[in-house]
């Protein structure tokens, strides 16, 4: 398996997340769903009339106007058929985005600046979805900025608009708004002092949806949260935006508040607990990347409380990143079978944290 | 017989491709179905409100739980694009923009019980608008002051459990978003 560069590898020009000194916010992104009058839905669309989309967006999206508005550095189209399975999944990776891109093919495309942080998907459920990618935090210029894109893009194109259910989406339960605000927060204290269910009990209520990066609430991964606002319709974007600040404020109190009883508890289990994660990243032969995360997570609750030294969380969360399957299968120079990642895993892990050490 | 849905078993270091969803149709899991005929055990993951799981429950002739309106509306089709009644209850996305208006209530019942719509919702008369917020062509750009609000809230939180180091924490925050404002106040404010 080899990640293919295609296109002057626009793909592969940027890593936002690569240098995120964050200890808890790990990512945000906020996506706005269109659809253009008169069309169908892709779901009905034939493969004709999605590439007349691809086409008419493109074209108003590349154009020099848009460039100014929206502020994208010299955007361009990757069409669908054109990039491999791999090469989406690093697209998945690098938006931490909870769709499948594996099934766009001729019809579908991605259009994607220099910025490494915005990405436009046509015909992928709705015919444009526009996303920016932030690890500041900046939720509000965020949104800002991407209204200014998706503002421009309407000039040139009517959007499917009702009054009564707002801008129209594929997912009756996404209209509205179409707003997505979702945010990764990394509460590696709360979940290994076993209180992460009752602090969301406490503050989170049903306008939010909250899981694991795989988008499954049962199973949350390297500690990290996936916080999406539940409700588009009946609403406005101020009030989902500061709805989701309000409540990401008071899990980043929290967390950080129970990082700091980790550090004054300097309890033996929970040295336990972050020493065997730095013995399997720094031991093991062969590692998959849930087991990762979830060992990446300990070590930066023990380099919080100071019982690791030799690496900050802005190595940690780079590695958090890259030690994922795309990522990693892009840094190879060589072709490597499926079999052999997980020990190609294990290498870079054991690169990255060859200066760690533990303190006892 | 039915176990709420915890975790996919084999799961454990493997990432699933995509979201886990009902075997039936496109909704998420919430049920594990265990049937066991003689030495056959068949095991399924269905959604919540599967029509599917309800045939099986209580048998092929009360598929639709109740409400007679529903099962006149069962013929109903979009006559743009022919998404059916049936297809939108089982969670597929819908066909195009007409759907909209020819499934209309129908579709604020399917919102409501799924809880993708505030509750307060519910109430309201259903012919007025429940869509509020910008129309195509309006841009707007987010006042500074709603995140101060969430930090002053969050301020007085901690500081009602007397967590100071905290609370200094967030003060720093209000402080450098206070200056930020002031420094950026005279910018132009692009509202049509």
């Amino acid at each position: 398996m080899k990640i293919n560069e295609p296109q002057g590898s626009i793909l592969f020009q940027k890593k936002p997340w690569s240098n995120n000194p964050n200890p808890i916010w790990l990512a945000s992104t906020v996506t706005l769903l269109r659809n253009i009058e008169k069309f169908k839905f892709p779901g009905k669309l034939d493969d004709d009339r999605k590439k007349q989309i691809v086409s008419l967006v493109s074209k108003d999206l590349l154009a020099d106007g848009a460039t100014a508005v929206g502020g994208l550095t010299k955007p361009s189209l990757i069409k669908g058929e054109s990039i491999g399975a791999l090469e989406k999944e690093y697209l998945v990776e690098h938006f931490m985005s909870s769709h499948n891109y594996n099934e766009a093919g001729a019809g579908e495309g991605f259009i994607l600046d220099e910025s490494g942080e915005f990405l436009a998907t046509l015909n992928m459920n709705d015919h444009v979805h526009l996303q920016l990618l932030d690890i500041k935090g900046e939720l509000e210029n965020t949104w800002s900025r991407l209204v200014k894109i998706e503002t421009a893009l309407g000039k040139k194109l009517n959007y499917s608009y009702l009054p009564k259910f707002g801008f129209l989406t594929a997912d009756p339960t996404q209209c509205g708004t179409a707003l997505l605000v979702t945010v990764y927060l990394q509460v590696s204290g709360l979940v290994h002092m076993g209180i992460v269910d009752d602090i969301l009990e406490k503050i989170a209520d049903e306008s939010f949806y909250i899981s694991g990066i795989q988008g499954n609430p049962n199973e949350i991964i390297g500690d990290i949260l996936m916080i999406q606002n539940n409700y588009t319709l009946g609403l406005t974007e101020e009030n989902i935006i500061s709805s989701m600040r309000s409540l990401t404020t008071k899990l980043i109190v929290e967390e950080t508040s129970t990082r700091n009883q980790v550090k004054k508890d300097n309890s033996a289990d929970m040295k336990d607990k972050v020493s065997r994660a730095y013995g399997i990243l720094t031991h093991s032969y062969q590692i998959e990347s849930v087991e990762a995360l979830n060992a990446l997570s300990l070590l930066k609750l023990g380099a919080e409380a100071g019982w690791i030294s030799g690496i900050g969380n802005r190595e940690l969360n780079e590695l958090t990143f890259n030690c994922r399957r795309a990522h990693l299968l892009h840094e190879c120079t060589e072709k490597i079978s499926q079999e052999e990642i997980p020990h190609k895993r294990a290498e870079k892990i054991h690169k990255a944290l060859k200066e760690v050490k533990l303190l006892t | 017989m039915i176990d709420q849905f915890e975790n996919n078993g084999d799961g454990e270091n493997k990432l699933p491709d995509r979201p886990l969803e009902c075997s039936e149709c496109k909704k998420g899991i919430a049920v594990c179905y265990t049937e066991i005929v003689g030495d056959v055990i068949t095991r399924v993951s269905m959604c919540a409100d599967c029509p599917e799981l309800q045939r099986r429950l209580h048998g092929a002739h009360i598929h639709h739980a109740g409400a007679s309106h529903e099962e006149t509306a069962t013929g109903v089709a979009c006559g743009n694009c022919g998404t059916t009644l049936e297809s939108l209850r089982v969670g597929i996305p819908l066909g195009c923009s007409v759907c909209y208006e020819v499934f209309d209530d129908i579709l604020i019942d399917e919102l409501l019980s799924s809880e993708k719509i505030p509750e307060r919702l519910a109430k309201g008369k259903k012919t007025s608008p429940i869509h509020i917020g910008r129309a195509p062509g309006e841009s707007q750009e987010m006042n500074p002051s709603l995140r101060l609000l969430a930090l002053n809230e969050a301020l007085n939180e901690t500081l009602k459990k007397e967590d100071y180091e905290q609370a200094a924490l967030l003060r720093d925050q209000i402080k450098a978003l206070t200056e930020n404002k002031e420094s950026s106040q005279g910018k132009p404010h692009e509202n049509k």
